[in-house]
């Protein structure tokens, strides 16, 4: 073994990627819950990956055959289609349940700032495509909550000055929605974005890899190392981390396969009601919102009254988060050293980001569009005043060695 | 920290009690349908599309459906299959469409009647089970009834041959009075404000018209759950309970159709679950024992 071993390493760098990357990459030994969800994140991707293989060998990118593949072939026909099926669409919401989880534990512990800016913003771009992804994924299975919920998203573009419209026509491939805008976007969601995805979720663990893993106690693990150069506070990310990260993986499949078998439609929040009627041009559906995940941007678009200005604010809040390791200057970085200011405005964003998403889900009326401006307002406000309210108040002292609480 | 997260936590709950109160969606009869497992279960599933083909299958197709899968899910022999519930010569492996002209259809009902493959999820079974027992006498629709569930349905009332003629109960039609006056008042209320009458009396008339709205739909919903919504004024084949009972039966098949694999999927959730559970233990075993040899402050 040991000799085939020296064979291939003569010739690709095999055991130095392995002891870099996973038998000599030091994590922080206190890894605590919120450290699961980046593990999680990489099984959901490989879950898309595998289930979206199968079902694309019976999908029929076509206005008259998509709805009939998906319903007729795969929920019907296939033996196990169901099953890939539920797996992938379940999967697509479980995904964003992952990303925003292991987004809000960079926001706890500073794991965005110097010196992984890149990480974040790798991770951001990752965010984007993903909800690109996701966007177009929704529209293969040709139902009426499809269409439409493309229609509106579409039309969007068409508030661009000057070219809107023609912007929206190049985007369908058609002057409606269509089996055009439909077979383009299937090339997107199965060629284009996976493999974009797949490079940046590399770039983003190169990059991780290169500055190491933030902690919850947000020091830097480097700083105290033994006679060999390990952090005292390090562990090998394997066995360690692969072992810790195997269990999660458990649990978290105890709550995606408890969906899958027996709640897929999760109250219609999963999978839309709407959904199960064909996509017609002529019967728009009562109600119009996109899937969750989409729901806390949508009402940011909503709750501005002009529409070409809504999608500017909505486009704000996704490219402000690119530049938060610039925003946050507190002098600590985790969220168990940081003011109280610092933690109840935090709080504050969460509770106004949860009242966005659900507000989106619903129909406007005059109270919910003025809660929803309220949130609006102070989303971005959470983030445009960072750099001054992130250093008022005291923060507490950091330890030198990183905290087992 | 965690006293931010609880009070957080206890914001979000009070705020969406008082901002987002329940918004409508309420049908009217809202029955409860009884649940059906196991052996019963499939009967009734059988019974169900017994009763489909009879009556349903001329004009709404099961288009993704075919008829072998349903035989062997609902226990069905094939011979029986083919020689009692399949009229068009069909074969056995073959969808289960209908021969209806589509562009006809368009003319005979204003809207061609749809395929109800999936309609048991896109609706729900609670929904269908109610509109199928709410078509009533309405001598202004093309067929001379409606449905208080789907107001204005093109279809004609296909079942009632079984379940008889029902209209609303005269209870029911005052109660709906009232609030079709109480709407008007309103209505003229905010046109009187308009037109620059004075603001709090005709707002106190508002008030008081949205409160009596609220006690008569009240009184609608009441006398649902007691089943005095409707009255029977021409008897059909079956009696009320048999016919409650027979489209118990109808919405079981189309809740089967909507999803053939649904009871399949319940049972081996079980396994599976199970599976990962031990899974999980074995995995939380194995990092204890790694972790054992991890040392917190060298």
């Amino acid at each position: 073994m040991s000799k085939f071993m020296q064979w291939v390493d003569d010739r690709f760098p095999a055991t130095k990627v392995w002891n870099e990357h996973l038998a000599q990459y030091y994590a922080p030994k206190n890894f605590n819950f919120w450290y699961f969800f980046g593990s999680l994140a990489m099984l959901m991707l490989v879950n898309q990956i595998l289930t979206g293989i199968w079902l694309t060998m019976d999908y029929i990118p076509t206005g008259e055959e998509a709805l009939a593949s998906v319903e007729r072939d795969i929920m019907r026909d296939r033996d196990w289609g169901w099953l890939l099926r539920l797996m992938h669409g379940v999967g697509a919401s479980m995904f964003f349940v992952v990303v925003y989880l292991h987004m809000f534990r960079g926001l706890l512990y500073g794991s965005f700032r110097k010196p992984r800016e890149l990480v974040w913003i790798f991770g951001m771009i990752i965010f984007v495509l993903l909800m690109a992804e996701g966007f177009m994924g929704y529209l293969l299975p040709w139902g009426n909550m499809s269409f439409w919920g493309a229609q509106v998203i579409i039309n969007l573009f068409s508030a661009v000055p000057y070219f809107g419209e023609e912007l929206t026509v190049w985007i369908r491939g058609d002057y409606v929605i269509s089996g055009a805008t439909l077979h383009r976007f299937f090339a997107l969601h199965v060629v284009a974005l996976p493999m974009a995805l797949l490079l940046m979720v590399f770039l983003h663990i190169v990059a991780l890899h290169k500055v190491g893993s933030n902690n919850p106690d947000g020091i830097d693990i480097k700083k105290s190392k033994d006679e060999n150069g390990i952090p005292l506070d390090g562990i090998a990310f394997h066995p360690y981390y692969s072992v810790k990260d195997i269990a999660g993986v458990g649990v978290f499949l105890l709550i995606f396969c408890w969906i899958i078998f027996f709640n897929p439609e999760m109250g219609g929040y999963f999978f839309e009601a709407p959904n199960f009627t064909p996509a017609n041009a002529l019967k728009t559906p009562e109600h119009i919102a996109p899937v969750w995940y989409f729901t806390p941007y949508y009402s940011i678009l909503k709750a501005v009254p002009n529409q070409g200005l809504g999608v500017i604010t909505m486009a704000a809040s996704l490219v402000i988060l690119f530049f938060l390791p610039w925003l946050d200057r507190s002098p600590v970085l985790s969220i168990r050293y940081k003011s109280p200011i610092y933690k109840w405005a935090l709080m504050l964003f969460v509770v106004s980001f949860f009242i966005l998403g659900y507000l989106g889900m619903l129909a406007p009326n005059e109270m919910r569009t003025l809660v929803a401006r309220i949130c609006t307002i102070y989303y971005f406000a959470f983030f445009v005043g960072m750099p001054w309210w992130s250093q008022w108040g005291t923060t507490k002292p950091v330890p030198t060695r990183v905290t087992y609480k | 920290m965690k006293k931010q997260l609880k009070i957080s936590l206890l914001a979000l709950a009070s705020v969406s009690l008082s901002v987002f109160a329940a918004g409508g969606g309420d049908i009217l009869p809202n029955d409860d349908m009884p649940q059906y497992s196991d052996h019963k279960l499939t009967v009734s599933m059988q019974n169900g599309m017994q009763i489909y083909m009879n009556n349903c299958m001329g004009c709404h197709s099961l288009e993704f459906q075919r008829y072998n899968r349903t035989a062997r899910d609902l226990e069905i022999p094939e011979e029986m299959m083919v020689s009692n519930l399949m009229f068009t010569g069909e074969k056995i492996g073959d969808l289960m469409t209908n021969n209806m002209p589509i562009a006809a259809a368009e003319k005979w009902f204003g809207t061609a009647p749809p395929d109800l493959s999936l309609t048991a999820r896109s609706r729900n079974p609670h929904w269908l089970y109610n509109y199928l027992r709410s078509f009533y006498v309405d001598s202004t629709r093309p067929y001379g009834v409606n449905n208080t569930v789907f107001k204005d349905v093109g279809m004609p009332h296909a079942l009632q041959a079984l379940q008889g003629i029902q209209d609303k109960a005269d209870k029911v039609k005052a109660l709906e009075n009232d609030i079709a006056y109480a709407h008007g008042d309103i209505a003229s209320a905010h046109q009187k404000i308009k037109d620059g009458g004075k603001k709090a009396e005709q707002n106190k008339i508002i008030s008081e018209r949205e409160h009596l709205i609220h006690e008569k739909e009240l009184e609608l919903k009441e006398l649902s759950l007691q089943g005095k919504y409707f009255t029977l004024i021409k008897e059909g084949e079956l009696s009320p309970k048999e016919f409650d009972s027979a489209m118990v039966d109808l919405v079981n098949f189309l809740e089967y159709i909507g999803e053939p694999t649904k009871r399949e999927r319940k049972a081996m959730g079980v396994y599976v679950l199970l599976f990962i559970l031990f899974f999980t233990a074995i995995a939380y075993l194995l990092k204890k024992e790694y972790w054992k040899d991890v040392k917190k402050n060298p």
